[in-house]
């Protein structure tokens, strides 16, 4: 067994592993701990909508960041048109995407649950394209950032200055995450729908309304990656294919943790931010940063087919 | 009946033959788009037959491009080698990347390929003094010096080879070990099929072919660059025409190249951006309401009526 599979064994020993880098980072280079916790978190944030999609109606939507692309624009129009602020726009953006993800899944997600995956890859990639290229019709390919002055608030310990708004994605993270830890093991609904995520027809059986369940909780992770988008437009700049890295690296994330394991997400983020700001860090060689993600889930690839092999 | 089915092909192919002599140059140039995005489409469609569905077009057209391209510059190879080699580098990465992931199929390698245009990208602009960085490099001259009677001879050849290496796959038995493992394959596997094998196969062969054409379209635009030779148009394009044409058949993508690349000249002119939206909504759509597609809805309405 490698060292990887044993790692997959349980989330423990990811948590060992990032907490001996976490201790070495914080030594060596501080300030690529402190982002790099920053940017996972923002990962994980981004993932937690996708794996919940992915793990309970079953389909992978590669529509994902498409979404959170529309979330931002809805956020940056709020604020072109009646000035309001960002991170007001969440509730907003949370009630519309939610009416969204609705309409999305009954015109579109529903007609393909249980027909092959093949169908539902395509479509969602339909479904990006033209969520993309309907952004880029209305508000044009160009790069648009807010002026805001509270994301540039920075604290200083000793030498060492860094951000400290983008904490705020580390409490999104915390939220998000706790939030639907919450929801699924401590209410009906949620118990309901890890029901249907494990066994849709046995669901069906003790009487769970199996295609309601699918819609409450597409609606609600399309509500919750749209008002992300609105805490996202804060503090990068936005254009019609933002979020196409961010599926794939969701993507990445979800096969890291394995699919259900929401809480794996998080420690697998920190893995992936912390590596990317850890070549970020090197000058000449930040380019690279972007590949990082590539690498991981062609490795994971490898050591799942070698585990099933070995089955 | 039969006879007669290849003297129509034998016209047709007259006819594409004799094309250059009485258009003229603006024709030819819309019929290469077509022809380079009818390749594209077919090659897609070779490996959508084993079951398994790439987003990773533009990232080999891309690396072909580039390849033949680079090769040409440094070495002064001759432009028509140079893109057969595109191709071979195209067909090398697959097979490695291939060999890692097909292990794991259906999301995981879908995924994969979504990521490759996007990898690839990072890496030719890392490598400024080999790919020329961001800003791409630019071929001395385009092939043949420009001509465009020549330059459609090309394409239209890489074009009638992608046919031709289609229709060979659905005459032989490498149709059915790759049309049983489509539909399952846990029996393929117990009929002795070596699936992986298979798998890394057509990837390799459809991805040569990607690399050929983008070794073709950058040698007759002269020029390649991050942006434009792994612009998203090159994997979306091509699905969108083999959905509308239709599924597992040489001719869905064929029809649907020529249908959607007629449209895409009278698209482009009416909405300059975003018109990319439509081959989305063309995808969506045939998803929902016909998976068979033109080729495929038309095939049985005519056995419909022939039966009755």
């Amino acid at each position: 067994m490698s060292l990887i599979s044993k790692l997959k064994q349980s989330n423990y020993q990811i948590v060992m592993v990032t907490a001996v880098l976490v201790v070495i980072l914080a030594f060596w280079k501080p300030h690529v701990l402190i982002e790099g916790v920053q940017r996972a978190c923002l990962y994980a944030v981004i993932a937690l909508p996708m794996a919940l999609i992915l793990g309970i109606v079953g389909i992978i939507n590669l529509a994902h960041g498409a979404y959170m692309m529309l979330g931002a624009y809805f956020a940056y129009w709020l604020n072109v048109y009646t000035g309001m602020d960002p991170l007001l726009a969440i509730l907003p953006a949370l009630a519309a995407f939610f009416l969204i993800g609705i309409a999305s899944y009954r015109a579109i997600i529903k007609h393909v649950l249980g027909t092959p995956e093949l169908n539902q890859l395509l479509l969602t990639f339909g479904l990006a394209m033209v969520l993309e290229q309907l952004a880029n019709l209305m508000w044009t390919s160009r790069p648009i950032k807010l002026p805001l002055q509270y994301v540039s608030s920075s604290a200083t310990i000793g030498s060492f200055t860094f951000g400290t708004y983008e904490f705020v994605y580390v409490g999104a993270a915390i939220l998000m995450l706790v939030g639907l830890q919450l929801f699924l093991k401590r209410t009906d609904l949620g118990q309901a729908a890890m029901a249907v995520g494990q066994n849709p027809r046995g669901a069906r059986l003790v009487g769970i309304h199996v295609d309601r369940t699918y819609l409450l909780i597409f609606s609600l992770s399309i509500a919750l990656i749209g008002a992300l988008g609105a805490i996202f437009m804060t503090r990068h700049s936005i254009f019609p294919l933002v979020g196409g890295a961010f599926t794939m690296k969701s993507f990445c994330l979800i096969a890291m943790a394995g699919i259900g394991n929401l809480m794996g997400i998080l420690w697998c983020s920190l893995i992936l931010g912390l590596a990317e700001n850890f070549v970020l860090s090197f000058r000449g060689y930040a380019g690279w940063a972007d590949i990082l993600f590539f690498a991981l889930i062609v490795g994971v690839i490898i050591v799942r087919s070698r585990q099933r092999q070995v089955k | 009946m039969r006879n007669s089915r290849y003297l129509l092909y034998l016209i047709l192919f007259l006819i594409l033959l004799t094309l250059p002599l009485y258009t003229g140059v603006y024709f030819l140039n819309v019929m290469d788009i077509i022809l380079i995005y009818m390749a594209l489409a077919l090659s897609w469609d070779m490996l959508l037959r084993s079951g398994q569905i790439s987003f990773g077009m533009a990232g080999l057209f891309g690396v072909g491009g580039y390849a033949a391209a680079l090769l040409h510059l440094h070495t002064g190879m001759n432009p028509i080698v140079s893109i057969a080699l595109g191709g071979g580098v195209a067909g090398a990465l697959a097979w490695i990347i291939g060999s890692a992931v097909l292990q794991l199929r259906g999301m995981y390698f879908a995924i994969v390929t979504l990521a490759l245009a996007e990898i690839f990208r990072v890496i030719v602009r890392n490598l400024p003094d080999l790919t020329g960085g961001p800003e791409g490099t630019v071929l001395p001259s385009a092939i043949f010096a420009g001509d465009s009677t020549r330059t459609y001879f090309l394409v239209l050849s890489v074009a009638v080879a992608s046919v031709l290496a289609s229709e060979i796959f659905q005459r032989t038995r490498i149709h059915f070990a790759l049309t049983s493992i489509r539909n399952d394959e846990i029996v393929a596997k117990s009929s002795g099929i070596d699936v992986f094998k298979y798998l890394v196969f057509i990837f390799v062969v459809t991805s040569a072919i990607q690399g050929v054409v983008g070794g073709a379209y950058a040698h007759i635009y002269g020029f390649v660059s991050p942006e434009g030779s792994f612009s998203v148009d090159f994997t979306l394009l091509p699905i969108a025409m083999a959905l509308l044409g239709g599924m597992h058949s040489t001719w869905g993508p064929v029809v649907g190249a020529v249908v959607l690349g007629v449209v895409s000249e009278f698209l482009k002119l009416q909405i300059p951006y975003g018109h990319l939206m439509v081959y989305g909504l063309i995808i969506v759509v045939a998803i929902l309401f016909f998976p068979q597609g033109i080729v495929g809805t038309l095939g049985q309405k005519m056995k419909k009526t022939g039966s009755q």
